[in-house]
């Protein structure tokens, strides 16, 4: 479903010293894979998920998506990004906006849907991330991790092919963690293709069919998450290891 | 709020002030003998206005009159100056270099030139060239001007809004302009009102520098009354207090959208 091939990606930091994001990334995620991604900060993990939806443009190389190479000029990466969802470390809800309307209004704009039809997904959505009751409130009144699971509703409301998710839960307060950890795992468990960057080994471990290990720009080690736990290989990944867990 | 005895101090201090200055002046002793009567007539009266429309009516006095066309031509400038500014302000954070410069360039055109020179060129040059009447040129001249200035606001305004606030727009397959319109725009515009409020006052005001163009605005009817009645002070205290009238009228407005926009803080 997605094919990265020899992607390479460097950064510009305001003091015009060049950071390598991505260096000679290669790597294929099936369709209904659950794949974790994880690495210490600046390893490239994010940017490879903002390079999939093209938030971030690749230097060289290719990115496949159902076939679709999405950095060919014929594309209409509108049309790639209503398949892709994408939810963010600081949630992003739109502060003007209600909570149904904040799932509704990609829905009317995007997908052409008449009201009656956006608002009953919507409210369908809101219902399974369990926070309908919210829905006439503006986001500025939720807590983090009902901010974030409003972000995740607006999400799946696209019905994208694949959710990506850049460290979903780091911004919120442990006990918010948890709330919105089972969502995740729920929409894992209904075979969704996910990508997620996270630091939740507990997640990986639970629901993730492959653990990917990156550091700078580059994967060092992949497999299950039970080998990650049992006997990782790589000296960095041990030591990446030994800081999380 | 609460009166304390810092209030009583601050209270006290200005009516010493306030009786310190008008002694000042009584002393200096002009000689002005004061008509206020003959204002309300400029304002209303009930008559007839010609030989030709001489039926008794109430009708618009002089300064009403102006005070009619000030209106007009300012909320005609806002209008333009909103659609000009928010072009503006979207064209100076373009990623395409051309139109980025372009409007930068029109931006430092309008704001380093004096308004009244550019009604003068709007009116006489552009204006003769396309037959533009005095009220569409003056019409022109005040949206351009206060353009620029709207052009920057709103793009202070698009750059104070967080970019996840696009990102977040375009991960979910909104194109550039759908974001703008539906995500973007709409929070920068709530954030901005105090500063358009203030470039909206300021544009009020600065249309009274229309009158140099014969057109018969507040200032320039004032201007005619004073010829005619020799009644200055009157006059021009009266024209004060009508532009007040609007600009106080304006912010006024601008206080309730804000607060009424504040409900989803």
């Amino acid at each position: 479903m997605i094919k990265a091939r020899n992607v390479h990606k460097t950064f510009k930091t305001p003091d015009r010293k060049e950071v390598k994001a991505l260096v000679d990334f290669s790597t294929d995620i099936k369709k209904g894979e659950v794949v974790v991604i994880i690495g210490p900060s600046g390893s490239g993990k994010s940017t490879f998920l903002r390079c999939l939806n093209r938030l971030d443009e690749i230097d060289s190389g290719e990115i496949f998506i159902d076939g679709v190479n999405i950095y060919d000029k014929k594309v209409n990466i509108n049309e790639i990004r209503e398949e892709i969802g994408m939810v963010f470390q600081l949630f992003n809800l739109f502060p003007h906006k209600t909570v149904l309307e904040n799932v509704t209004l990609a829905q009317m704009v995007v997908r052409k849907k008449n009201k009656e039809e956006a608002l009953e997904v919507s409210r369908g959505l809101l219902h399974k991330v369990g926070i309908l009751e919210k829905e006439n409130v503006y986001p500025a009144q939720l807590s983090g991790g009902q901010q974030q699971r409003v972000a995740i509703a607006r999400v799946l409301a696209m019905h994208p092919k694949i959710m990506m998710f850049d460290e979903a839960t780091s911004a919120l307060d442990p006990e918010m963690i948890g709330e919105v950890l089972d969502v995740m795992k729920t929409l894992a468990k209904e075979g969704r293709t996910m990508v997620v960057v996270t630091h939740e080994m507990g997640f990986a471990r639970e629901v993730s069919d492959r653990v990917v290990f990156m550091d700078e720009g580059q994967i060092v080690e992949e497999g299950t998450a039970e080998h990650f736990f049992t006997n990782p290989v790589h000296e960095r990944t041990k030591l990446f290891l030994s800081q999380i867990l | 709020m609460t009166f304390n005895k810092r209030s009583l101090i601050t209270l006290g201090v200005l009516a010493i002030v306030t009786f310190a200055v008008y002694y000042f002046f009584s002393r200096r002793g002009i000689t002005y003998i004061w008509h206020w009567e003959r204002i309300p007539e400029m304002l209303f009266y009930y008559g007839g206005k010609s030989a030709e429309d001489a039926v008794p009516r109430v009708r618009m006095g002089i300064l009403m009159i102006g005070f009619v066309l000030t209106l007009k031509i300012s909320i005609a400038s806002i209008f333009f100056a909103i659609i000009i500014g928010t072009i503006v302000g979207i064209a100076r954070l373009s990623h395409e270099p051309v139109t980025r410069a372009l409007s930068l360039g029109y931006v430092e055109l309008i704001r380093n030139t004096p308004l009244l020179v550019q009604i003068y060129i709007i009116y006489f040059f552009v204006g003769s060239m396309l037959r533009l009447s005095a009220f569409a040129a003056g019409t022109a001249a005040l949206s351009i001007f206060a353009g620029a200035y709207v052009g920057e606001i709103v793009r202070a305004g698009i750059q104070s809004i967080h970019k996840g606030q696009m990102e977040a727009s375009r991960s979910l397959g909104m194109s550039y302009a759908e974001a703008m319109r539906h995500i973007i725009l709409p929070q920068a515009f709530k954030r901005i009102i105090p500063p358009l409020a203030g470039q909206f006052i300021s544009l009020v005001k600065d249309s009274s520098l229309v009158s140099v163009i014969a057109l018969a605005d507040l200032m320039f009817q004032g201007q005619q009354a004073v010829a005619r009645t020799y009644h200055a002070f009157e006059i021009y205290f009266t024209i004060a207090f009508l532009y007040l009238v609007m600009t106080f009228t304006l912010s006024m407005a601008t206080q309730y959208i804000e607060r009424r926009l504040a409900i989803s803080d």
